[in-house]
């Protein structure tokens, strides 16, 4: 075993720590990783031109070639670690299913375009009446002639508001049993008429997005893959999505943001770092930080081998990762007692009420992107085999 | 970056566990639960002949001189199999402590035999249990003309009956606590030694051992008088390394009982296995488990790779910690998932759930280690 990266994998992390140095402005630094205004666009713009986007990828489609294969999850590591804009939809998820699964029109069409940071993307899979059944989803698209014509709702659509095109799982077959066997993944062009998006705000003021497809038509060569198989490709991308969207960094910076608040912390003259009840719960965050650390290690690996789909320990990663986060700011707000509730704005909040911030939305964690039950239900499945309810 | 197993660690494991689960079934532990010595001598012989006792000792001392991780591998079967056998006393700590005690004289032949499987050492440390380092030892050897005099009470002694000697720390000096360790190996039929049984959670032969007035000769010091902690910190980190792998392989073992047993088990006329509160119950267990033996290959690999010292001391702390904390968890699950049978004497998983707790409480306990932990942290 080896837990250091190569001395070559460390360098880049340090030409990107010099890139970030530079190119990171206060108006490109962003809690939500979005590339969703045009300063942070620009950013990726510097992103494609090192040929970071591409990292991996073939070169016949506009990707770096074969590289050093820690590299992209080294630059998703540095990205958040500097709350940059992040780049894993788009190239971790969209460019990776394009890649396995997609027709040779659409690598040529859509891969280059992504590594040169062309185009934005918002995945649209979740639906009123779709969340975590996901297999359930409504939202048609029926064939006529060489268009698909997509009807339906999309709800929780991150990017929706900013994006280029939509990477939107849809109905293709409405009498499909199992349902999840009627599903389809489709491109959609976000210029394309009938589409309609409306806002919906987090409580920490993130933008997210309703959106409705009325009888929007979509060219059928923008169909990813095969007919009816968009579930498996689904699937396979949320398996990314768990770990290309988050890395244990954030995670550490927030418990090293805890250690230093307690040492610094007083009550009525005496240091709170003395106080055993503290000593044990900084001791235990600690221990459950190191495991995140761990799992996302040992997703990484996994998942760095081409012939691979990380499935469950994405999902490990993922469900550690939200029950750590969750307690990390549980447990910072009580060691703040009465002040831990005031919130970003007041003069006297703790730590700016960041840790409030972090609480309100961590949340979020627990349920987006196959949340931490869904992630328990398939380890119990693919890991221990153990049987479907009825 | 690659966590894999090496080849190697691949071939240990397999065969390994082929031998123990021939060699070592939980008949074979049942039986040997409250029993005296207690020490499966031609199981300890076969490993010998193996050459499972001198995994960890260096091959300029004629052992194979693997590293911590390869040793890991093994102390998780060992731990699969509830192999009941004082290997890290004896191999690990007494093995590793010789080894590494320049100049005494006996130093070859004792790791010879050590490895021959003819030599049991017994670990005489802890006393009231409440710590893992030198704030525990109270026991005084007091010079004479030709040796010590040693005095004083010694607990949790695993294997003490079964044991040729027993490995003692204690106080020769003044000053400040770490500074005044010295190490004896003291024969175990010396006179003024007294032993007797303690009970415990797994029914396993642990020891009160009262020294009065047990004379041992000065050439049975091993290390300098004074250096004791010095020589035994570092045996230490590595013998707490190794038990996460022992208890990750009870953690594993157990876990896989639990999972078997919802798979069978059919209640409201399906598998209890398909109900999601069982399922999430065994999906979190075995997430903590996976974690815990990364973070102890991760130990086992720092200390290999001799990172700085006080990284070090973190990191075993928390591979503790974790380990502790899912062997606990995922026996103490593994049972419940059995329902009422989780609490019959004769059913299987109850060796399981009463070994998981003492586990996590042996060397050094949660409290112990989260202060160690602490203190590091915010100092």
């Amino acid at each position: 075993m080896d837990f250091r990266f190569s001395p070559e994998e460390e360098a880049f992390r340090q030409e990107v720590r010099r890139f970030l140095d530079e190119a990171l402005t206060d108006e490109v630094r962003t809690r939500f990783g979005l590339l969703d205004t045009p300063e942070r666009q620009r950013f990726g713009d510097k992103l494609a031109e090192r040929g970071w986007l591409g990292l991996g990828f073939p070169s016949e489609y506009g990707g770096a070639g074969e590289g050093l294969r820690f590299a992209p999850y080294i630059l998703n590591q540095e990205l958040l670690r500097a709350q940059a804009p992040i780049v894993g939809k788009n190239v971790g998820i969209i460019a990776n299913v394009i890649l396995r699964h997609g027709s040779e029109e659409l690598k040529k069409e859509f891969l280059p375009r992504i590594f040169r940071n062309e185009i934005q993307w918002a995945i649209a899979y979740t639906e009123p009446e779709a969340g975590s059944d996901l297999a359930n989803l409504q939202c048609r698209a029926v064939l006529e002639g060489d268009e698909f014509v997509v009807t339906g709702t999309k709800r929780f659509i991150t990017s929706a508001h900013f994006a280029d095109y939509y990477w939107a799982a849809v109905r293709t077959d409405p009498t499909a049993q199992p349902k999840h066997r009627g599903i389809s993944l489709l491109i959609i062009d976000a210029s394309l008429p009938g589409i309609t998006v409306t806002p919906m705000w987090t409580i920490i003021g993130e933008r997210t997005n309703e959106v409705y497809f009325d009888n929007v038509r979509v060219p059928k060569k923008y169909l990813v893959g095969e007919l009816n198989q968009g579930w498996y490709y689904v699937m396979e991308a949320l398996n990314f999505e768990r770990f290309t969207l988050t890395s244990t960094v954030p995670t550490e910076q927030k418990f090293r943001r805890l250690v230093e608040w307690v040492k610094a912390a007083q009550v009525d003259g005496r240091r709170l770092a003395d106080d055993p009840g503290v000593r044990r719960l900084v001791a235990r965050l600690a221990v459950l930080v190191e495991m995140a650390r761990m799992l996302e290690i040992r997703c990484i690996c996994t998942a760095v081998n081409p012939e691979n789909v990380a499935a469950v320990e994405a999902a490990m990663n993922k469900m550690w990762g939200a029950v750590v986060e969750t307690e990390l700011a549980d447990a910072t707000l009580d060691l703040m007692g009465t002040p831990g509730y005031l919130a970003a704005g007041d003069e006297e909040a703790p730590l700016g009420g960041q840790v409030l911030d972090d609480y309100l939305f961590v949340g979020h964690m627990r349920v987006a992107a196959a949340g931490v039950d869904i992630a328990k239900n398939l380890i119990a499945k693919r890991l221990l085999g153990l049987p479907s309810g009825s | 970056m690659d966590i894999e197993l090496s080849e190697l660690q691949r071939q240990l494991q397999a065969s390994a566990r082929r031998f123990l689960e021939d060699r070592c079934p939980l008949s074979l532990v049942r039986q040997l639960e409250n029993s005296d010595p207690g020490l499966p001598h031609d199981l300890w012989s076969e490993m010998a002949r193996l050459g499972w006792l001198g995994l960890p000792i260096p091959q300029e001392r004629g052992g194979a001189g693997l590293g911590l991780q390869d040793l890991v591998v093994l102390a998780k079967e060992l731990g699969r199999a509830l192999c009941p056998v004082p290997y890290i006393p004896t191999v690990v700590v007494a093995g590793g402590l010789v080894a590494s005690a320049e100049g005494f004289v006996q130093r070859d032949a004792l790791l010879a035999r050590i490895m021959e499987g003819s030599l049991i050492v017994a670990f005489a440390f802890l006393e009231r249990g409440q710590y893992y380092d030198y704030r525990e030892v109270e026991a005084r050897a007091v010079p004479t003309e030709d040796g010590f005099v040693i005095d004083g009470t010694k607990r949790f002694v695993e294997f003490a009956t079964a044991a040729d000697l027993l490995l003692v720390v204690a106080r020769t000096g003044e000053g400040a606590p770490a500074d005044g360790l010295s190490l004896f190996l003291v024969d175990a039929a010396s006179p003024g030694l007294e032993v007797s049984r303690q009970r415990t959670s797994a029914r396993d032969p642990q020891h009160r051992v009262t020294f009065r007035g047990v004379r041992v000769p000065r050439e049975r010091l091993l290390g300098g008088e004074g250096e004791g902690w010095r020589l035994l910190r570092p045996v230490l980190r590595r013998a707490v390394v190794a038990s996460c792998g022992y208890m990750i392989g009870v953690a594993e073992k157990a876990h896989a009982l639990g999972v078997e047993y919802a798979k069978q088990r059919v209640q409201f006329g399906r598998p209890i296995g398909s109900f999601q509160a069982v399922q999430h119950y065994l999906a979190e267990t075995v997430t903590q488990i996976v974690a815990a033996d990364t973070l102890t290959f991760y130990a086992a690999w720092c200390i290999d790779n001799d990172l700085p010292e006080d990284e070090v001391d973190a990191v075993v702390a928390k591979a503790k910690l974790a380990a502790g904390e899912a062997v606990k968890a995922a026996t103490f699950i593994a049972a419940q998932v059995h329902g009422g049978l989780g609490y019959i004497e004769d059913v299987d998983i109850t060796l399981f759930l009463r070994r998981g707790k003492q586990l996590q409480l042996s060397m050094g306990g949660p409290r112990y280690w989260s202060e160690e932990l602490a203190a590091s942290l915010l100092s």
